[in-house]
């Protein structure tokens, strides 16, 4: 007998409808075989269903079993077409009733015969939404992914017997009920706090800068000055993700296996730090069957690069396109995909490879050649797209203990983060017509001419800065939306004298 | 060293199974256990205009699997080898034919070493 079942692939972000064909022959020597382009996961599958469906008191059908994976030259990956094969293989033999209306099967199977959480069930959701299924059945693990998209009937099942009891209606499965985006969008407490770094102010205003309009850091600072945990502590001034980036995100997520079992919508936008040997395609994305590298997975959020200079030159020169784009394009022989990656670039660097060059109290070890090869690394077109550069000097020993009198008044991340809201707020409302920038970093520069509203002295100081340091055409955009951002956590609908001033100090001070 | 007689013995039990059982359906024996040096072939008979390679699997109990279950493709494929080299060292039997096949009987024993199934399988492709 011939069944048809429907699941999915997914190729880049996109989800492609699979026809899962099952023939089980009476006819011919026993066998069980799997065609349709399957990966070595796939075809491992085989094992895992018959042994799920002997573990779930079924015999297993001494016959020829034939799968088909239909479209027959796309190339299938991932675990999840044991659900489908197995209620195939179930259906075939008349354990098992499909349902009338048209739905999608999707899940891992566990020996015992029970469903383990699969990666891109929110992925699955969207795309029976697109194609007007009602009814998608995934295991329980995953199912609060997909309870967020609405038209959608998503049936949470246990084991293969559960679902064989619910699709005879002997014993009926609810459909998991839907939850409100807003619900799950609560608020967050971050695990650290900006009142915890003692000094660093600069740091941390251009910071505050960086969070509100989504500019680019970059870091340099001997060795313990603080650097990474100022990084660290930057998610906690982080806006949470408004409703429609925590989708794209929690797309990103569902694909890559990222979301936790039970776990639904991310809602705390991204903070990624790959380690520095991290390879090219684990930075970009690629493989043959292209996978989202680490800027796709900080998409919304922040890509941590500490120790930059130590990180591969191809890895560091390939992070341009995203870094200009927001969007990485790769092309495989198998085809090509893009993945979002608009994400803030944090960048830390030691001035050199001991780490204490300019340091008033240590002496640097350094020799000429070794400081040049260092900042070879940082070539011109990667600085050139970051905004705001700082200089981190060690802190004074003094200023790290507080007495038990003294009272921290260093302010909160919570109070900054309020501030940075504000400005969100000003851009989104800014922005509402332009639906792919959510922040001033986002800007194209023909965008420029009708929100950057610059006064006559403003101007006349970002034309003379640029003659005297020689900026780039590139630097003198970013400068404007660097002052826009400035401008904006001031409230003010114009961008004055000081806010290209600090822009410009943010801009230059690196590059003596 | 014994187990590997009863295992011989069981085997040619086996044969002499499938072999009553094949007759019955009409084929004729050429030989039985032919072997050359890439192996042995279980049973070669002729069906009407066919010259087929029978192989014959024999389980006592289910404990072990199926009998099915032991015949892959590699085994497949060096009964195809073997059986090509008949076809070149026997040419006044193999000219006799036009069409092979490789054919197979799975038999199954209780424990009281009573015939619990037979199943005969035709032209089998992995």
């Amino acid at each position: 007998m011939l069944q048809k079942v429907l699941s999915i692939a997914s190729v880049g972000l996109k989800g492609i409808e699979i026809e899962v064909e099952v023939n089980v022959a009476e006819k011919g020597f026993p066998g069980f075989g799997i065609v349709g382009l399957a990966s070595k996961a796939v075809e491992e599958a085989k094992e895992r269903v018959k042994t799920a469906i002997i573990n779930s008191d079924i015999e297993f059908p001494n016959a020829k079993v034939t799968i088909n994976l239909a479209p027959a030259d796309l190339p299938k990956d991932g675990s999840c077409y044991d659900l489908p094969i197995s209620v195939g293989i179930l259906a075939s033999i008349g354990e098992l009733i499909l349902p009338k209306e048209k739905a999608y099967f999707y899940g891992e199977l566990s020996l015992d015969g029970s469903l383990r959480h699969t990666r891109g069930v929110f992925l699955l959701a969207l795309l029976a939404r697109e194609e007007g299924i009602k009814k998608i059945y995934v295991p329980r693990m995953s199912a609060n992914e997909a309870s967020v998209v609405d038209g959608v009937e998503v049936y949470p099942i246990d084991n293969l017997k559960n679902l064989i009891k619910h699709l005879s209606r002997e014993k009926i499965i609810e459909p998991l009920k839907k939850v409100e985006t807003e619900e799950i969008l609560g608020d967050i407490v971050p695990e650290f706090d900006f009142s915890e770094i003692l000094g660093q102010e600069q740091a941390k205003r251009a910071l505050e800068i960086a969070a509100a309009g989504g500019h680019n850091v970059f870091m340099m600072g001997p060795p313990g000055s603080g650097k990474t945990m100022l990084s660290r502590a930057m998610s906690g001034i982080l806006p949470n993700l408004t409703e429609k980036e925590s989708l794209e995100v929690t797309k990103i997520y569902s694909i890559t296996g990222n979301i936790p079992p039970g776990g639904s919508l991310i809602r705390q936008r991204p903070f990624r730090a790959p380690h520095h040997t991290t390879s090219q395609v684990g930075l970009i994305g690629g493989g043959s069957n292209p996978h989202p590298g680490e800027v796709s997975l900080a998409h919304r959020g922040v890509l941590f690069l500490d120790e930059f200079p130590e990180f591969g030159r191809n890895s560091l020169e390939a992070l341009r396109q995203p870094l200009e784009d927001g969007l990485v394009n790769i092309s495989r022989a198998a085809g090509s995909v893009t993945f979002p990656a608009q994400f803030m670039l944090i960048a830390a660097a030691n001035p050199c490879p001991c780490g204490y060059l300019g340091d008033p109290k240590k002496e640097c070890k350094c020799s000429t050649f070794q400081i040049l090869n260092y900042r070879k690394k940082l070539s011109g077109p990667i600085m050139d797209r970051i905004d705001l550069h700082l200089t981190v000097p060690a802190v004074n020993v003094n200023h790290l203990m507080i007495g038990k009198n003294e009272v921290n008044n260093n302010e909160k991340s919570e109070t900054i983060k309020k501030r940075v809201i504000a400005a969100r707020k000003i851009q989104s409302e800014r922005f509402k017509n332009l639906s792919h920038i959510q922040s001033n970093s986002d800007m194209k520069n023909s965008h420029l001419k009708e929100f950057a509203n610059l006064t006559g002295g403003a101007n006349l100081i970002l034309k003379q800065a640029v003659n005297k340091f020689n900026l780039s055409a590139r630097v003198y955009f970013r400068l404007i939306k660097v002052a826009r951002t400035i401008a904006d956590l001031e409230n003010s609908s114009e961008i004055k004298e000081n806010h290209i001033a600090e822009a410009l100090q943010y801009r230059v001070k690196s590059d003596e | 060293m014994n187990n590997k007689i009863q295992n011989f013995k069981k085997g040619r039990e086996g044969e002499e199974i499938a072999r009553e059982f094949l007759i019955k359906k009409g084929f004729s024996l050429i030989e039985s256990n032919y072997s050359n040096k890439l192996g042995e072939i279980d049973l070669i008979m002729s069906d009407k205009d066919w010259l087929v390679f029978v192989e014959v699997k024999l389980k006592i109990g289910d404990r072990f699997g199926t009998p099915e279950e032991m015949i892959n493709k590699n085994k497949l494929s060096r009964i195809k080898r073997i059986a090509e080299g008949f076809l070149v060292l026997e040419p006044q039997i193999a000219n006799k034919f036009k069409k092979y096949r490789i054919d197979a009987i799975c038999i199954v024993l209780n424990e009281n070493k009573k015939l619990q199934r037979i199943n005969y399988y035709d032209n089998v492709q992995l």
